[in-house]
């Protein structure tokens, strides 16, 4: 909400600069997120007389003269010759600093002077100096009729130098939302008091053109029913006749286009006016549009009976109504509608209708103050998707009990500005005016709290300079709060809604104890606990291990697209998803249920900025449904492309891209250094959903644990990734659930190795599972560790067969191995290859 | 000649050989030319043997300390040479870029998030969790945010589509209140991590010191400061006696900690609707003062609100406590002047290696 420093003035008294108020505000909890200066251009610039004139001796050509500025006479030597006593001119005086003109980066800033002995305070200032020529002989002289002592700007017609605040005002606080609400703020800060402005109304005293002599009561001209007292419990209504629709006035206009509300003509600014003052959103019609008043002098003939009938009622289902920006809205009957006998006429609280706005032939006008309920204007607001200044006040809660003062103020202002006569009286539908709440504040309490020791007697000053009012009659139950010989109740105004238990007592009293003053108490010492803080541990552990294998970690988007997912994994893509019933667009329109469609947005996005060896991890969550439940789940995934090394310049494999076995390598060195045993690979067919080729990762022979292989070219391409993709994704969950953490020590072996290599040519079929099998099938006693270290094809190889060569190496731990003992077993070993595989073993 | 007088001669001359040898091989010759079994220094020694007995004693002396000598120096040219044959024909250029292996660098909020943690855990803090998908009790009403509370517009939320059957678990009396028995209460995407608060409060009892780093979302649409998808850490402690002193104390100590000594922090009374008093916290330093501002808002906390304590069957009166949370984001963006928040989702990695 904008409010400005000179608006605020009118309600209370403060010495404080713009920066300082903005400053209390915020420390206060009203916080200000812009100020802006305007206006003001022209700032200690006024109109003043001159009244004597003379050469100053020993000068041709400066004059001294005595000059009247309005609050008195100064003495200014001036270099100009044209001008004469009696003249009026602009008159800068000291302190003030002359508008900055192009090029200029310094303020020119008028002090006290001497010229030739004579001092100078001030400076009659020039068209050019002024800034409002480019050049200009002599000093600017003003019309006859400019006011000495009125400000430069106000003779031109320009708004006065003001300060504009952008308020961020919290949901709690609908009173703020009010320039009286804010000087209310103020007059708690500083204890200077509240100046409500003065209501005072002519009632129909100058009876209108037309109207006759009698005077004539509201409750004649309108009735109100309200036909649902829980939407709206208060309803008034007052009428002014006989208004002169037309532009505001200066200081109406200005005063809204200054927090930027446009002026639209006096009857309506003023509406606007009240509201932005006290907060209260108003509602003004068009009298003689109400069905029943009809357009043929209808004042003349009030007899009696009421002519028009304001009916508070929900619209029915599918009711049609055009709100004053000219929509037309189909309105559920959730909606509370202001009616008159025949038809809608304005959206309760929000908007008012086409049909009976203020328009160019306007002469009566019917105000309206009501109250309507918060949660209902809130949900009609957002199903129609139409919020306004009024809607923005109701659905955070007006203060019932400012109706009828709002009402009231409003005719003031359109008497005023708009002239016309007010109808006697007023028609104030309100059932039941609540109770007040009365809160008991034990003062103990808020000390124990806030952590300060708070006089009681302070306490108590400050919630009453909020209007808090101190109820001292015994035996009275507070409507919240416990009563103790130490507590005192408070009865809270009817525009805090904000204020509900104890706790908001103390709020407001550590708001103007200023919470900077609370002494901060270092931390204490105790000890927490929670089951997930090892958890934490855990995934930082792996973390460290995967970033020593060289993977980056990644974070990558919760929301994705279902398309995309689709399109990677195929028709696999079978898991139920969970879909945002409000998505933001359709590339973010499910929750991911792998982490594999974010590492490959990285890594388009890597290589789409010519990064191009890309090796990604990321642990996070994914989502999906199962037996009609959300279910989050932990995952780790990889995925790297490009070349296996950054740039070298020298080494045969320096080019070498990135293969399944760099991925594989990876995963098994983590789920080694994580505690994971027992971890196998089966092949998984050609062509499964993303890949290629690839391999599920089992625990114990059975428990899958993910998979992982080369991402399939076609889907490779459209992710714009030239190279092979290498990518897998795990149960992180189970990693955590399944790893052994315990460590023990081995002692390291005090006798010698002996190492045998075998070279061989097995089918091509021949895995490297099977060879490990069919060497453990051997039993070779004192077989300590079996390394492969060579696979080739090719020459000297026969075809549809592979040359493996292995190391094994036997040791005894508790003695030293001979030759011949080793030679004995691995013969055994080469045996039982060449048995079980038809292995052609290479002497 | 005398025998003596041959000696140095011949040492002078194999010394000047020894030092004239340009490699290994040649060294190898002059060695054998002079002490090889046939090289002149052996003859020499040989003989000693037929030398008068009274020059003996002189002359062996005389020809063993030669011998040492030279063997000496031989060893020293040998290693001097050997030296020279390991060294590469042309020097190294060592400001040629070696071969690197680079480490993978865990991702800056990760970096961010563990110092947090690692600050709060000094004093006696553990790290809690919970789930991203909620439902609105622990969103919103436990947190005292009823349905059409205005506060619920400043978090724009991400509904879920309905699951099938009942779903999640809503442990808390007060929900089935507020859901009529058999409807599904809607799923939605944490808007922040206070939800955790309540899940904890909900199965263990004061007092209580946690911290809930994790992922919320907010539809928002993607720009400079904004993702739908972010991530919070929530700190929450309950215990006797807990007062607004003790979240200052504690705030202070934690930003001081994170952002150095220097920073200036400041409480600005504000409103959530959980916490009561609730403050804003704004920060200022050197960072600041260079980014044109005095202050820049970095978190937000308060005072438990009794109504949370009620709904999660704390007595209020008995325990008091604070709650505060701010975005890893946004501390990162602070301390390593990063102007996009969407940098942080895009893994690019020249922007993950400075970290």
């Amino acid at each position: 909400m904008k409010v400005t420093f000179n608006w605020l003035r009118q309600y209370i008294e403060f010495h404080w600069t713009a920066e300082e108020l903005a400053e209390r505000l915020t420390m206060l909890g009203v916080e200000v997120e812009n100020v802006q200066k305007i206006g003001g251009e022209f700032e200690g610039i006024v109109v003043a007389q001159i009244l004597t004139r003379s050469l100053v001796s020993g000068s041709d050509k400066l004059s001294v003269c005595r000059v009247q500025d309005g609050k008195g006479e100064r003495q200014i030597i001036c270099g100009a010759s044209n001008f004469k006593p009696g003249d009026k001119a602009a008159l800068i005086l000291p302190g003030y600093a002359l508008p900055l003109k192009a090029g200029e980066k310094e303020p020119f800033v008028i002090k006290v002077r001497k010229v030739m002995g004579v001092e100078s305070h001030g400076m009659l200032c020039s068209p050019k100096e002024l800034g409002l020529a480019e050049e200009a002989e002599g000093i600017l002289i003003l019309r006859d009729d400019a006011r000495v002592g009125q400000s430069f700007a106000e003779y031109l017609g320009r708004a006065a130098g003001d300060v504009v605040y952008d308020l961020e005002i919290t949901p709690n606080r609908p009173d703020l939302n009010s320039v009286i609400g804010i000087a209310r703020e103020i007059s708690a800060l500083t204890g200077n008091p509240l100046r409500m402005p003065e209501v005072t109304v002519k009632q129909d005293a100058g009876a209108p053109e037309g109207a006759q002599a009698s005077a004539l009561r509201v409750e004649d001209l309108v009735a109100v029913r309200i036909e649902d007292t829980e939407l709206c419990p208060r309803y008034t209504a007052r009428i002014v006749r006989g208004v002169a629709l037309g532009p505001s006035p200066d200081w109406l206009r200005n005063a809204l286009e200054k927090i930027g509300i446009r002026s639209i003509n006096n009857v309506v600014d003023v509406t606007n006016f009240v509201m932005m003052e006290i907060g209260q959103p108003l509602h003004a019609f068009d009298y003689r549009l109400l069905a029943n008043v009809g357009q043929a002098s209808p004042l003349s003939q009030s007899g009696g009976s009421t002519l028009a009938t304001m009916v508070i009622r929900r619209a029915a289902e599918g009711e049609k109504f055009t709100t004053l920006d000219g929509q037309e809205r189909t309105l559920t009957s959730e909606m509370l509608l202001i009616a008159d006998e025949t038809r809608g006429i304005a959206l309760a609280g929000i908007m008012g209708g086409r049909n009976t706005e203020i328009n160019a032939e306007t002469r009566d006008v019917l105000i309206e103050s009501a109250h309507f309920k918060p949660t209902n204007i809130r949900r009609t607001s957002k199903a129609l998707g139409l919020r306004s200044e009024s809607s923005y006040r109701f659905e955070r809660g007006a203060d019932l009990a400012i109706c009828d003062w709002a009402s009231r103020r409003a005719a003031q202002l359109i008497l005023e500005t708009a002239g016309g006569a007010l109808a006697a009286g007023v028609v104030d539908a309100f059932s039941k005016p609540p109770e007040a709440k009365q809160i008991a504040l034990r003062h103990t309490r808020s000390a124990a709290l806030l952590g300060v020791d708070i006089p009681a007697d302070q306490q108590t000053e400050y919630l009453h300079r909020l209007g808090l009012e101190v109820t001292t009659q015994p035996g009275i139950a507070p409507t919240t709060g416990v009563r103790t010989p130490h507590s005192t109740i408070f009865r809270i105004p009817s525009f805090r809604v904000d204020l509900k238990r104890e706790i908001d007592l103390i709020e407001e009293i550590g708001r103007l104890y200023g919470a900077d003053k609370i002494p901060s108490t270092p931390p204490r010492a105790a000890i927490g606990s929670n089951a997930y803080d090892a958890v934490h541990d855990e995934i930082a552990e792996a973390r460290k291990c995967l970033t020593g294998l060289g993977l980056h970690e990644a974070e990558g988007q919760t929301l994705i697209s279902d398309l995309a997912l689709r399109a990677l994994f195929r028709e696999r893509e079978d898991r139920p998803l969970i879909a945002l019933e409000n998505p933001l667009s359709s590339d973010m329109n499910v929750l991911r249920p792998s982490l594999l469609p974010g590492l490959l947005d990285s890594l388009r996005h890597n290589l789409s900025r010519k990064n191009e060896r890309v090796a990604l991890f990321e642990i996070g969550r994914v989502f999906v449904e199962a037996n009609g439940q959300a279910q989050e789940g932990r995952r780790l995934a990889f995925a790297v492309t490009g070349p296996r090394y950054p740039l070298f310049w020298s080494g045969n494999d320096r080019r070498a891209s990135f293969d399944i076995y760099d991925l594989k390598g990876m995963l098994e060195e983590f789920l080694e250094q994580f505690g994971l045993r027992g971890v196998s690979f089966a092949v998984q067919p050609e062509c499964r959903g993303p890949y290629l080729e690839s391999a599920a990762v089992l625990l114990g022979g059975k428990l899958p644990l993910g998979e992982f292989g080369q991402l399939l070219p076609a889907i490779a391409k459209q992710y714009d990734l030239r190279d092979a993709v290498l990518m897998g994704e795990w149960d992180f969950d189970a990693l955590l659930a399944r790893r052994n953490k315990a460590r023990s020590f081995k002692p390291l072996p005090a006798f010698p190795s002996i190492r045998r290599d075998i070279a061989m040519f097995v089918t091509e079929r021949t895995t490297h599972e099977a060879v490990l099998n069919a060497i453990k099938q051997a039993k070779p006693q004192a077989l300590e560790q079996v390394e492969l270290f060579d696979v080739f094809r090719g020459q000297n190889v026969p075809a549809g067969q592979k040359s493996v060569a292995y190391a094994l190496t036997y040791r005894q731990a508790e003695r030293t191995l001979t030759d011949a003992e080793v030679n004995t077993i691995h013969e055994k070993v080469i045996a039982h290859l060449k048995q079980a595989l038809q292995a052609a073993v290479r002497e | 000649m005398s025998f003596v007088e041959e000696i140095e001669p011949l040492k002078e001359g194999a010394l000047t050989e020894l030092k004239a040898a340009s490699d290994l091989a040649a060294l190898e010759q002059v060695r054998v030319r002079f002490l090889g079994s046939h090289g002149k220094f052996t003859a020499l020694m040989k003989q000693l043997g037929s030398l008068p007995k009274e020059e003996k004693p002189v002359a062996g002396r005389l020809v063993n300390q030669v011998k040492v000598e030279l063997e000496a120096a031989l060893a020293d040219r040998k290693s001097e040479l050997e030296l020279k044959a390991s060294l590469p024909k042309e020097p190294t250029d060592f400001t040629l870029p070696g071969r690197r292996r680079p480490l993978g660098k865990t991702h800056p909020l990760t970096q961010v998030t563990e110092d947090i943690v690692r600050i709060f855990r000094r004093i006696g803090f553990v790290v809690a969790d919970g789930p991203e998908i909620e439902n609105e009790w622990y969103c919103f009403d436990a947190l005292n945010t009823p349905a059409d509370h205005p506060a619920r517009d400043t978090q724009d939320t991400f509904y879920l589509n309905a699951g099938q059957a009942s779903s999640l678990p809503r442990s808390a009396p007060q929900s089935s209140q507020l859901q009529p028995a058999g409807k599904m209460p809607p799923r939605l995407l944490r808007t922040h991590t206070s939800s955790v608060q309540i899940r904890v409060m909900e199965k263990q009892q004061p007092p209580v010191r946690i911290i809930a780093p994790g992922r919320v979302y907010r539809r928002d649409n993607a720009d400079a400061t904004h993702n739908p998808t972010f991530q919070q850490i929530e700190g929450l402690y309950v215990d006797r006696g807990v007062t607004v002193g003790d979240l200052k104390g504690t705030v202070e100590h934690v930003f001081k900690e994170l952002l150095g000594d220097e920073v200036k922090l400041r409480f600005r009374p504000h409103y959530f609707s959980y916490t009561e008093p609730s403050y804003e916290i704004d920060f200022s330093s050197s960072l600041t003062r260079r980014m044109g501002k005095d202050w820049l808002e970095l978190a937000g906390c308060g005072m438990v609100h009794p109504q949370v304590f009620e709904n999660v069957g704390y007595d209020p009166e008995i325990w008091s406590g604070w709650a505060f949370g701010f975005g890893i984001e946004r501390i990162a963006m602070i301390r390593y002047g990063i102007n996009d928040i969407r940098l942080f989702y895009e893994n690019d990695v020249r922007f993950l290696r400075q970290f």
